[in-house]
């Protein structure tokens, strides 16, 4: 069992949940989606988004539209489908269940 | 001092050092190995790419105008190792691309033949056959070399696979091309491999002028080997080249078909067989094509092996040279084709010449001197006939004979003029054009040896059967010959009549009879009887068991 592998697994549970926050709040395009990831130190290598961006669009929880930049490359600005919303809704309230129900065992554990 | 590429991502484009371009490939060609066939990989690459552009834009505005091998590493680390973050999207409801996802990854082992750039010659055609059977190249190129030299078709062959294999592109190609499976681990070490012979290379320009012996033993081997190629190929040119120019100066009478009465030259020939003059022009024009296009190519892929010359220049001489001779080639062929058309069908004249009643009929061969100006000697119908050109007159020498079983007591004597054209009814027009005497006087048989035709109608087989019905007892009698029917005749059976013998009056006036030429009727019915035979014992032997 490896140590990296569960840190992983922990981390693309909460990554999905994280990147549809950051998308209800505003749309945006990927590079603004890592740099908030890694503000919060939630993602370590970049390439990770990319595979999970696409998959949460291809199940109609994300859209996107292009977008010409001033300086460089197109961009594609990722927003929140209706089923995305309401995705949202109920991961954040199994997400509260859990951290709850998470600090409470990990609290008696410790004790 | 670095080479540097241009390329375009997204329709933005920018400098890139060599070495880190290559780097940046590896690494979308690992990743596209990585993805698999999985949902969405093109769009997954496609992100990534865009990622990759927008951060080179970023540092490109930091006064700097060339991505070096630096960035894309630091960019490259940030990204990831793509074994890494494509492994995370393993998920349990995507079950059917989790399939297809792990099929890759262990590899389709499916092996392709693909040219090997890397290690080519000419264009890396062996190299590449040698890595599909995994075999050593030497092997292949000598293999290669033989079936040249012998057989004449090494040169086309290579030349079809050069342009029909695929050159291995990328890692991808590579590892196909000598069949390892398509795995992360194989196009690391793949890649790996590639950034060392980059390496290796970049520092063995430097390192040649400083060390002599840097070329290894077997590479100097190998560059000894492609110039006695290289040699050989040119003298093989050239050889052809004497040959040809030989011939030119001759004036094509270098060429005889047959010599003992004098010989035709090949335009002389062609003017009697070709139906119209620009068909003899095009087989000349088409002939040199392919003569010229032949020694020249010998003589570049020679200097080419000899002088290491590898331009794309050389390369498209060769291809144009190839595709020079083929044009000559299908321009004789046409003609070729089109004089085939000419002597598609046949026509037949019989007129009778006469009939006596009498136990002998003498043939009298009437001989013409052979001393016209031109007396040629040519095979016809599988016999060596002579043949004189007479003013606007062919003239052929040789009259075919053929002997029936007559249908009453008397000698039938029938003259036959027979030619080929593109109709019937031309090669009837034509057999009408045959001039042929034959008279019957008392039980003599006067038969010019020779007939002519018009030099208009080409050779088409022209040709003269006099067919003799011989009554039972009856012989004919040559001068040195005579013939009977055989005692299969003097069965006196009318199943026969199908039966013949025949024979040949040559130009000098000496007959040959031919062996028999039994009819298959006889046979079919011993067969018949064979039938008939058991059929009876079948039956005795129902008979038998009731």
């Amino acid at each position: 069992m490896k140590l990296e592998n569960t840190k992983a697994q922990l981390r693309k549970g909460i990554l999905e949940l994280c990147i549809l926050s950051i998308l209800k709040e505003k749309e945006a395009y990927p590079s603004e989606i890592i740099d908030k990831l890694k503000e919060a130190k939630l993602i370590v290598v970049e390439g990770t988004l990319y595979p999970l961006l696409t998959r949460l669009k291809n199940g109609e929880l994300l859209t996107y539209r292009w977008e010409e930049s001033p300086s460089g490359p197109p961009r594609k600005y990722y927003s929140l489908t209706k089923m995305g919303t309401a995705f949202l809704e109920e991961l954040s309230l199994t997400w509260d269940e859990l951290n709850t129900a998470v600090t409470k065992i990990t609290k008696n554990n410790s004790k | 001092m670095k080479k540097t590429v241009s390329v375009n991502i997204k329709g933005i484009s920018f400098t890139i050092e060599e070495d880190a371009y290559e780097l940046l490939q590896d690494y979308l060609d690992r990743l596209t190995v990585t993805l698999g066939n999985q949902n969405g990989s093109k769009e997954i690459l496609e992100d990534i790419e865009l990622r990759i552009a927008e951060l080179f834009n970023i540092r490109l505005k930091e006064s700097k105008t060339v991505i070096e091998l630096i960035d894309v590493e630091e960019i490259l680390a940030n990204l990831g190792n793509p074994e890494d973050f494509v492994d995370m999207e393993d998920d349990d409801e995507d079950s059917e691309d989790k399939k297809i996802f792990e099929e890759a990854k262990k590899g389709s082992s499916e092996k392709r033949l693909f040219r090997d750039q890397d290690n080519a010659v000419i264009a890396g055609v062996c190299s590449g056959i040698a890595n599909y059977f995994a075999m050593d190249v030497v092997i292949i190129r000598i293999i290669f070399f033989v079936i040249f030299f012998f057989a004449g078709f090494g040169v086309p062959l290579y030349i079809i696979l050069w342009i029909a294999v695929p050159k291995a592109k990328n890692t991808i190609d590579r590892l196909r091309m000598r069949g390892r499976p398509i795995t992360v681990e194989n196009v690391r070490t793949e890649v790996e491999n590639a950034a060392d012979k980059i390496k290796t290379e970049s520092r063995g320009i430097a390192k040649k002028f400083r060390d002599k012996d840097y070329k290894s033993k077997a590479s100097r081997g190998a560059r000894i080997f492609t110039s006695i190629i290289g040699v050989g190929l040119m003298l093989f040119g050239l050889l052809h080249l004497i040959i040809f120019l030989v011939v030119i100066l001759g004036g094509f009478e270098m060429i005889p078909i047959q010599s003992e009465h004098g010989f035709i030259s090949i335009t002389e020939l062609g003017e009697l067989v070709l139906s119209n003059p620009a068909d003899i022009q095009w087989t000349w024009i088409g002939g040199m094509m392919i003569v010229m296009s032949f020694i020249l190519f010998f003589f570049l892929l020679g200097s080419i092996l000899l002088f290491r010359l590898r331009s794309r220049w050389s390369k498209l001489s060769l291809l144009g040279l190839f595709i020079i001779g083929l044009v000559g080639f299908f321009m004789c062929l046409s003609v070729g084709m089109r004089t085939t058309r000419d002597i598609a069908m046949d026509g037949e004249i019989v007129d009778k010449v006469g009939k006596v009643h009498s136990t002998e009929l003498i043939v009298l061969p009437q001989l013409e001197s052979l001393t016209t100006d031109k007396t040629y000697r040519i095979k016809s119908n599988g016999q060596f006939g002579l043949m004189a050109l007479e003013g606007d007159r062919i003239k052929e020498y040789g009259i075919q004979f053929e002997f029936v079983p007559s249908t009453d007591s008397l000698f039938h004597i029938d003259q036959s003029r027979s030619a080929r054209a593109h109709s019937h009814a031309r090669a009837i027009a034509k057999s009408e054009n045959i001039n042929h005497q034959v008279s019957l006087v008392g039980d003599s048989l006067l038969v010019d040896t020779e007939y002519s035709f018009p030099k208009k109608d080409k050779l088409r087989d022209q040709d003269i059967l006099i067919v003799i019905q011989i009554p039972e007892g009856g012989r004919v009698k040559f001068k040195d010959q005579i013939v009977y029917l055989g005692d299969n005749y003097e069965e006196g059976n009318s199943d026969y009549s199908d039966y013949y013998e025949s024979g040949y009056l040559r130009g000098d006036g000496t007959y040959r009879h031919r062996e028999w030429h039994r009819n298959h009727h006889h046979r079919i019915e011993n067969i018949e009887y064979e039938i008939d035979m058991m059929e009876d014992e079948i039956e005795e032997t129902i008979e038998e068991i009731f």
